[in-house]
């Protein structure tokens, strides 16, 4: 009896002694179920259609309705091999020496109508991306057909399995899969129709959408994982007035901001209003960049190319236009926020990066001896949407060609009009923002910079920096990969392929009743809010 | 209502207007506010003119050291997100916000007054074929045809002054063709037609005279609609484009989203434009009640 | 007088048809269709996919023949489907005209309890401190840019209340005060210059009436100002201005457009310029047309007022 009543003692003696000292334990609230989510949202999608679109307006906005085979782990802001872990896929491996990957489909799920899930989806989905021999049914858009190009041939042995076997092996095949952008579509269901309405097997069933209004979506009580989502709902509220949604998250309207939104002046000034505001810094992965014409004389000549780089103060180009909430980098989101990017010891060296007035004395001389000078000034149009963002950077990068003697002039182009004349190749510059759907070589480099690629918009292509992404593409050796990765990046900016100037950070605030979310750095892949939940 | 639909629908039927005595001294006289209407628009003119000179800065040179600072001895009205100074953007703005709205103003009052001439006093077959062209023309809101016409020839200085003259034209036109009408029937000019004046002439030395008035006074009250409806069309996005400085294009990029932060950014452009149209609404108001009270709104 | 309506009748129905030729061609004047606009939304294109939709939309079909079926359509009640939202124009044009409406309705209303008052006692203290205080007051309503005023209202709003207006349209039913608070804001922008223009109006009107010889004889008659005033002056200063508020809901549109935007109220004035800038054809030439039925109905409406009191404008 004296044992069981002192053994008793000691253990809740350890309970509490454990429970005390643990700072975890006492801290962190425990999610609760309930409530209606405000989340800011600034445009209509062009479509609802995700695998379709190739914008932000359309991850944050539908995201809530579909499942990938593997996501990023919400609650890390860094997206990397070692933060995928499953959506609709249990378990996954390589075989064949990296030349098939399987997956294992978790069981007992269905879509939003009911339907059950099955491989069939999976290979259905990215056969049609890929657009596969055979497919009777085609996307009107695919911008990411490309990132599937190595699949040979998707299988399907049973329900539960899916093989993807490659032409070669490709690493970052799993990387793109996570991203946002890759979520799994119906096999019973029109694409064309999804452009309108959602049937996903995601946490959030498609309540409504009102044009110009808003997205509604409400839970799914048959979500296949158990006690998921916290959250009643979620209302993208759209409002068109940059100047107004900060206003609406400040009073309170708004519980969360949109992705890329914002903007470090926006996001002190939140905090200043509302001290308790949680403003988080992320990167968007996405990167300012000037698009030169390479068809075009006198962008044809590699001097004059240089010297454009070299002339645009990249420091100076994040503290004006960028109110200093940007990162130098090349083409690839720069480290310690990316995996791959060139950090700023790596940089030093590269055009627009050094001393200023050195580089620009530099791009002087380069003129010069290209045949332009003071009696003879190069004369340069540079195009541009009626967009703030892209407006402000082009008038910097005017100001920064008048100072090395070059004539700049800005025309407006407007957006009906502009890719048009991109793709045409009537242009000489453009300002230009590029985003990377994951935070991979792969995705990164064959859409914008491989030869013939049909958003490589300068036309640049050199095929050297060619074999060399797809020999990074195919490495498995890591170290050999990132030295790869870093040439081609150096590679990249010294041939002036598209000068970056900039790679964003977003001041990313939400009110302190919002838990379970956590930005990433890149506003593609983490709109599910799967686990967000409110403590209002 | 525009101002220039106010005007238009006051406007009586048949008006023969008595040329008032006097000059600009009278004028001051007889209308403290339009002389100080006119007075503040003679200042922003010679700014706009003499803007290299008057500005304290290049207004497109951006400055990363300096983004954001309230107004101050440097930097008179503060600077943008760029770094630029707000005054200097103003002073250059001046020329070009100006510039659109007096050319719009002329355009339309000239276009319209021309149409209204001879569709007035050409006769009856001329003037059945104008006047539904300017019933259609005016059936159109002016903001929406204006917005549909910038859209449809695309984003450029020219295309936006032929934008939002174009719907100025059948309020104008309309006005006049009433004098013309009016005129047309007086005894003095059938006299002047009996004695074998031309059409021509008719117009000239009888109707011309009495359509001054109240074109005048309808352009005045363009120049202020021009400049209000650019810089709508600049907050939506199909104003007058870059390069050119404009007060319209100041309030809607930008300034808004950094409002609480720097509110000089929306508050000084905005002034701007209220002021001259405020200056040449006062020019405008005592202009008419110079010329001739009848048509005072 | 049957004459009458019936040439105006069909003066309308002319300058209708007119008007839909006028927006019809200007819309494909403009550079870039939907099909630009969808693709440019995904950063690439893909020539055949694009020629199928333009296909699809009858986009390559000459102007004629599209007008013919567009215009047939319109006469059959069909509104046809927007390009960009895929969905029946009708659809999405029918829930934001009570919005409009009703932003247009609050605004006249805010318009006249402003305008009207301080335009009679301006007249009646002409040339006073008071009566310059009130035209300054008024002549700075037309002088300010509608959206100006209406971000300046936010702003003040957020900073000094920190409180704004809903961002979702809250229904009547669903709650009246909150409704009424969301419309109250932007009819103070839409009114204030409507108000002016009231203003201006009455006042000049009173003051031309307050002249004319009965008011003076009213007078001698020993009847009290008062009396003269608001018996005789009023109600003849009052037909002009009933004319402009008449027409003046046509005119509204302008700062309709920009208070929508500014506010988020979900209305067609705001709508319409999405769809221009979209190229969203159906939606744009459909909207156009229904401003235009309102506006030509409007000043039909107004003619004939005009003609049943005053005859001498039946025969003109």
């Amino acid at each position: 009896m004296r044992h069981r009543t002192a053994l008793r003692w000691i253990v809740c003696a350890a309970l509490a002694g454990i429970l005390a000292t643990s700072p975890a334990w006492a801290a962190a609230p425990s999610p609760k179920y309930g409530g209606v989510l405000n989340a800011m949202h600034r445009e209509d999608p062009p479509s609802l259609s995700l695998i379709e679109e190739a914008t932000v307006s359309v991850n944050w906005g539908v995201a809530p309705c579909y499942n990938n085979l593997v996501v990023f782990d919400p609650v890390k802001s860094q997206e990397s091999p070692q933060s995928i872990i499953g959506d609709l896929a249990e378990k996954w491996e390589w075989r064949d020496g990296g030349k098939t990957l399987a997956f294992a489909l978790r069981r007992g799920v269905h879509w939003h109508d009911g339907h059950p899930f099955t491989s069939a989806d999976v290979k259905y989905t990215f056969d049609l991306i890929r657009e596969a021999p055979g497919m009777s049914v085609k996307l009107r858009l695919n911008p990411r057909k490309l990132w599937y190009a190595q699949v040979q041939a998707i299988d399907t042995p049973d329900p539960s399995m899916v093989l993807f076997r490659l032409k070669r092996p490709q690493p970052s095949l799993l990387m793109m899969m996570a991203s946002g952008y890759s979520p799994i579509y119906p096999a019973h269901i029109p694409p064309a129709e999804l452009r309108t309405r959602c049937v996903g097997t995601g946490p959030f069933k498609l309540r409504e959408y009102r044009p110009g209004e808003l997205i509604e979506f409400v839970r799914n009580p048959d979500y296949f994982v158990k006690g998921r989502p916290y959250l009643d709902g979620i209302r993208f509220i759209i409002i068109k007035e940059r100047g107004t949604r900060i206003a609406a998250l400040q009073a309170g309207r708004l519980d969360i901001m949109m992705p890329q939104e914002g903007t470090k002046p926006a996001g002190e000034q939140l905090k200043q209003a509302v001290p308790s505001m949680i403003v988080t810094i992320a990167a968007h992965n996405i990167n300012d960049n000037i698009l030169v014409n390479f068809k075009r004389p006198p962008f044809t000549d590699v001097r004059v190319r240089r010297a454009l780089s070299l002339a645009i103060d990249r420091q100076a180009y994040i503290q004006a236009v960028r109110q200093g909430a940007a990162l130098a980098g090349a083409s690839l989101l720069p480290r310690p926020w990316g995996l791959w990017g060139l950090g700023p010891s790596a940089l030093a060296g590269l055009p627009g990066t050094g001393n200023p007035v050195t580089q620009k004395a530099e791009a002087r001389q380069l003129l010069a001896e290209a045949g332009f000078g003071p009696g003879k000034p190069l004369r340069v149009v540079m195009s541009t949407r009626a967009l703030a963002t892209y407006v402000d950077m082009a008038t910097f990068v005017i100001d920064q060609l008048k100072q090395v003697g070059v004539d700049a002039t800005l025309e407006q182009i407007e957006s009906a009009v502009w890719f048009a004349k991109l793709t045409r190749g009537d242009y000489q510059l453009g300002a230009n923002l590029t985003g990377i759907g994951a935070d991979d070589p792969d995705a990164a480099f064959y859409e914008n910079y491989a030869c013939g690629s049909q958003r490589n918009y300068s036309q640049y292509c050199n095929p050297e920096v060619d074999r060399m992404i797809d020999a990074q593409s195919q490495e498995p050796d890591p170290q050999k990969r990132a030295a790869t990765v870093a040439e081609i990046q150096r590679r990249l900016e010294t041939d002036g392929a598209r000068p970056i100037l900039g790679w964003d950070l977003d001041y990313f605030a939400m009110w302190p009743y919002v838990h379970g979310f956590v930005p990433h750095n890149s506003v593609y892949n983490n709109g599910r809010f799967q686990d967000v939940w409110l403590s209002k | 209502m525009s101002q220039v639909d106010a005007v238009a629908a006051s406007a009586p039927a048949a008006a023969l207007i008595r040329r008032r005595p006097g000059g600009a001294r009278v004028f001051a006289r007889r209308s403290p506010l339009g002389a100080i209407g006119a007075f503040l628009m003679l200042v922003v003119i010679l700014a706009g003119l003499a803007a290299p000179v008057v500005a304290t800065h290049d207004p497109t040179r951006t400055d990363a050291t300096q983004t954001f600072t309230p107004p101050g001895p440097r930097h008179w009205l503060g600077t943008d997100h760029l770094g630029r100074d707000i005054y200097s953007r103003l002073v250059h703005g001046a020329r070009v916000s100006l510039a659109v709205g007096i050319a719009c103003a002329l355009l339309g009052g000239l276009g319209g007054g021309a149409v209204g001439l001879v569709s007035g006093l050409a006769g009856r077959r001329v003037d059945t074929v104008v006047q539904p062209l300017l019933d259609i023309m005016q059936g159109f809101p002016l903001l929406v045809l204006a917005l549909v016409m910038t859209a449809a020839l695309g984003p450029s200085l020219g295309t936006v002054i032929v934008a939002i003259s174009v719907p100025f034209i059948p309020r104008v036109a309309r006005v006049v063709r009433a004098v013309a009408l009016g005129v047309r029937e007086t005894t003095y000019v059938e006299a002047a037609r009996a004695i074998g004046a031309g059409g021509a002439r008719v117009a000239l030395r009888h109707v011309l005279p009495n359509t001054v008035a109240p074109l005048v006074v309808m352009t005045t009250a363009q120049l202020g609609s021009a400049i209000l409806v650019e810089a709508s069309l600049s907050f939506l996005g199909l104003g007058i484009p870059e390069p050119y400085p404009s007060w319209g294009r100041m309030l809607s990029v930008s300034a808004t989203e950094f409002a609480q932060r720097a509110p000089w950014l929306v508050i000084f452009p905005g002034l701007a434009i209220s002021l001259v149209v405020f200056a040449s609404n006062l020019f405008g108001d005592g202009l008419r009640d110079y010329l001739d009270p009848r048509l005072r709104i | 007088m049957r004459t009458f309506v019936v040439h105006r009748l069909g003066l309308a129905a002319v300058t209708l048809a007119g008007m839909s030729i006028v927006i019809f061609v200007l819309l494909r004047l403009a550079p870039g269709n939907i099909v630009d606009l969808l693709f440019s939304a995904a950063g690439y294109v893909d020539p055949a996919e694009k020629q199928r939709i333009v296909h699809e939309l009858l986009l390559d079909r000459p102007i004629a023949v599209q007008y013919v079926q567009w215009a047939g359509a319109l006469l059959h009640g069909d509104l046809g489907k927007s390009y960009r939202y895929g969905l029946p124009a009708a659809q999405l044009i029918g829930p934001r005209v009570p919005v409009t409406v009703e932003l247009a309705v609050m605004g006249m209303v805010v318009a006249i309890l402003v305008g009207l008052p301080t335009g009679i006692v301006s007249a009646t203290r002409q040339n006073t401190a008071t009566d310059y205080g009130l035209r300054i007051f008024s002549l700075a309503g037309l002088s300010m840019p509608a959206f100006w005023l209406g971000m300046l209202i936010i702003l003040l709003l957020v900073r000094v209340t920190g409180w704004i207006p809903p961002m979702l349209y809250v229904p009547v039913r669903e709650n009246f005060g909150l409704h009424v608070l969301q419309f109250l804001f932007p009819a103070l922008a839409v009114g204030y210059r409507s108000a002016a223009l009231i203003n201006r109006m009455t006042r000049s009107s009173m003051l031309e009436v307050l002249r004319e010889d009965y008011v003076r004889t009213g007078r001698a008659k020993g009847l009290g100002g008062r009396v003269v005033v608001y018996r005789h002056a009023l109600r003849n200063a009052l037909l002009p201005v009933v004319t402009v508020v008449g027409t003046e809901f046509a005119f509204l549109i302008g700062g309709l457009v920009v208070t929508e935007t500014v506010f988020n109220l979900p209305g067609v004035a705001r709508f319409l310029v999405e769809a221009i800038l979209w190229r969203d054809y159906p939606v744009v030439q459909n909207l156009v047309m229904l401003i235009a039925i309102v506006v030509v109905l409007s000043n039909l409406a107004v003619d004939l007022l005009y003609a049943r009191l005053d005859p001498r404008v039946r025969y003109a």
